[in-house]
């Protein structure tokens, strides 16, 4: 399968530092990428650059096989992009908003106001078609944003934050329309500080940290690279007795064994070793109300390589402060 | 991903590369006026400005200029020093002269205030304005090129700035001819250099006063921080404006068409500057 996105050594930088450097990725056409990162850690410059808005400093992007630099008026055709805010112009009905979108995007009259009128049926937001935007709740806003990014049933779609300031009914029908959309065969960027939202969406993760790409994979492959095994827990119903301990210890492909109040916490090479465990268990009549093998999830692997980032740094800078200290400077 | 036919049927043809885009265009223009017509803090200075200036300025000084002993003027105007550019309201009948010296030159430059004021209002609410109400970002990311949006936002401030000039510009000639008809009993507006100031002045004044504000906006965050910005440039031009405006009505046609010439040569100079320095990546970077 072609790349929707291949980006290889972006570099970009504002008058107050270095945005992003030598950033480098793919993702294949039809997969859904979460871009990661604390606030500053350039998602919204990353977006900027592969939709052409912005120049790269160095390196080169293909984008749906198109060079944005070159080619930004045709990428932006065949992208969708959902900004953080929503940027609704509060001077003009909701229909106005979508319209003025679809018909710079190439719609006629009559196509544009089929396309919006379906749009806000779907999005729930027909009856509020010919307010003014102005006073609409984030929601509404959001909604009608998500809707000016589908106007043209683009083939790759850039959502920037696209839970933020939804209530829970809102944030699980973004959630299950960005499933549908993503089950159509559209390529996702789905920049975001909801980290649940984006374990439930995302094929790959990409964890950016000032303006570096710190990680990039599936998340059970960066969580192989991270850790040995995987976690596994096991209700006993209270405590284990050091005997269970020692012979759960003893079990191939057990790496690691900590008690709990209710059982077992377990790290295993792979899920196949519970099955084994489960008999080892039953062999010495001990009940078991419960077995679960808990891959680490997107969340995980997140904090752990955030965490990394954070002691490396203080790494550095302990480092830097040592070395400044014994040179006397 | 191909498109289903319904779709495809619901689309104009492309505009090919390197083509003006004028469907996207228009659209960006009419999106800006329909904004700008339900503002209410654009609209009212934009009717008020121009009520003051070309309905109660002419009729309280017309009705007194009417009335008003004109013979001291007269003398004024005859005097050696001015004599050589007064010569045309010299010559007309001396319960004329107050009302064409008032009514035609002295009043008559304060229209170059209206081009001045909203195309500035105009072009600090469509570039300083998008970043401030925060929708230059999903602007930004739509198909369309950086010289389309850049014409389309000069055209959108440009076009109603002209249209308000020349119906303020009829507006007045109707008013200054209402209340001198007394004592002139004849039309006495249009006249050639007021006809040039209107048609070739004052929309080169408007294209100056644009290109001066988009460079101010580049700078500018909000639309309250162009305004400040472009009225420590724009008042003083208004100054300068009316000031020489009456001298402009005095002097040949041709020197009206020559000054009307360099002011166009600066304003297009402005606004290729400016175009030079709209790209989206200036853009996305200051919003």
């Amino acid at each position: 399968m072609s790349d929707a996105i291949d980006a290889r050594e972006i570099t970009r930088a504002f008058p107050s530092g270095l945005a992003l450097e030598r950033v480098s990725f793919s993702l294949p056409a039809g997969e859904v990428l979460a871009l990661l990162g604390p606030n500053g850690a350039g998602k919204t410059t990353t977006v900027r650059v592969l939709n052409g808005v912005l120049r790269p400093d160095a390196g080169v992007a293909r984008v749906l096989g198109l060079d944005p630099t070159v080619d930004g008026e045709e990428v932006r055709r065949r992208t969708g992009v959902l900004t953080e805010n929503a940027g609704l112009d509060d001077r003009l009905t909701t229909r106005e908003n979508l319209e003025l979108t679809a018909r710079i995007r190439g719609f006629n009259t009559r196509g544009a106001r089929r396309r919006v009128d379906g749009l806000l049926e779907r999005f729930g937001m027909a009856e509020r078609a010919d307010d003014l935007t102005q006073g609409f709740s984030t929601g509404q806003r959001k909604r009608v944003a998500l809707a000016r990014a589908l106007l043209h049933d683009p083939e790759l779609l850039f959502l920037d934050e696209p839970t933020s300031g939804l209530d829970p009914a809102g944030t699980r029908d973004v959630i299950d329309l960005i499933q549908t959309l993503a089950a159509e065969g559209r390529s996702i960027v789905l920049a975001t500080h909801f980290l649940g939202e984006a374990g439930r969406l995302a094929d790959r993760m990409a964890v950016l940290h000032r303006g570096r790409l710190r990680a990039f994979g599936r998340p059970d492959e960066l969580a192989a690279d991270i850790w040995h095994g995987i976690g596994a827990e096991i209700d006993l119903g209270g405590g284990p007795a050091e005997t269970t301990l020692g012979a759960v210890r003893g079990l191939a492909g057990v790496l690691e064994v900590r008690p709990l109040g209710h059982g077992l916490a377990l790290r295993i090479t792979d899920r196949t070793v519970v099955p084994r465990l489960l008999a080892l268990l039953a062999q010495r009549h001990i009940d078991v109300f419960g077995a679960q093998a808990r891959p680490p999830s997107l969340e995980d692997v997140y904090f752990e390589i955030e965490r990394r980032i954070v002691a490396e740094e203080g790494a550095m800078v302990t480092d830097g402060f040592l070395a400044t200290t014994e040179t006397g400077t | 991903m191909s498109r289903r036919p319904d779709e495809a049927e619901a689309l104009r043809p492309p505009t090919p590369p390197g083509r003006r885009d004028w469907e996207a265009i228009r659209t960006v223009v009419r999106k800006d006026l329909t904004a700008v017509r339900r503002s209410k803090a654009i609209v009212l200075p934009m009717i008020l400005v121009p009520l003051v200036l070309l309905v109660a300025m002419p009729v309280s000084l017309g009705l007194f200029a009417r009335s008003a002993d004109s013979s001291q003027v007269s003398r004024v105007l005859s005097s050696p020093v001015v004599s050589s550019v007064t010569v045309d309201i010299v010559a007309l009948p001396e319960r004329e002269q107050l009302v064409v010296l008032v009514l035609g030159y002295l009043l008559s430059p304060l229209l170059l205030v209206i081009p001045l004021m909203v195309s500035a209002v105009l072009a600090a609410d469509a570039f300083a304005g998008e970043k401030e109400r925060r929708t230059l970002e999903s602007m930004l990311h739509l198909p369309i090129s950086d010289g389309d949006l850049y014409l389309a936002k000069i055209l959108g401030a440009y076009l109603p700035a002209v249209t308000i000039t020349w119906v303020s510009a009829v507006i007045y000639a109707v008013v200054t001819n209402l209340v001198g008809w007394p004592a002139m009993g004849r039309l006495f507006i249009p006249f050639q250099q007021w006809t040039a100031m209107i048609v070739w002045v004052a929309p080169a004044v408007a294209l100056l006063s644009l290109g001066l504000l988009v460079f101010v906006s580049s700078k500018a965050r909000t639309t309250q921080e162009a305004n400040q910005l472009g009225g420590a440039v724009i008042l003083p031009l208004i100054f300068v404006a009316a000031s020489q405006a009456t001298a402009l009505l005095l002097v040949p046609l041709l020197g009206v068409v020559l000054a009307g010439l360099v002011l166009w040569g600066v304003a297009l100079a402005l606004v290729a500057a400016g175009s030079s320095r709209f790209t989206r990546d200036r853009l996305a970077t200051s919003a």
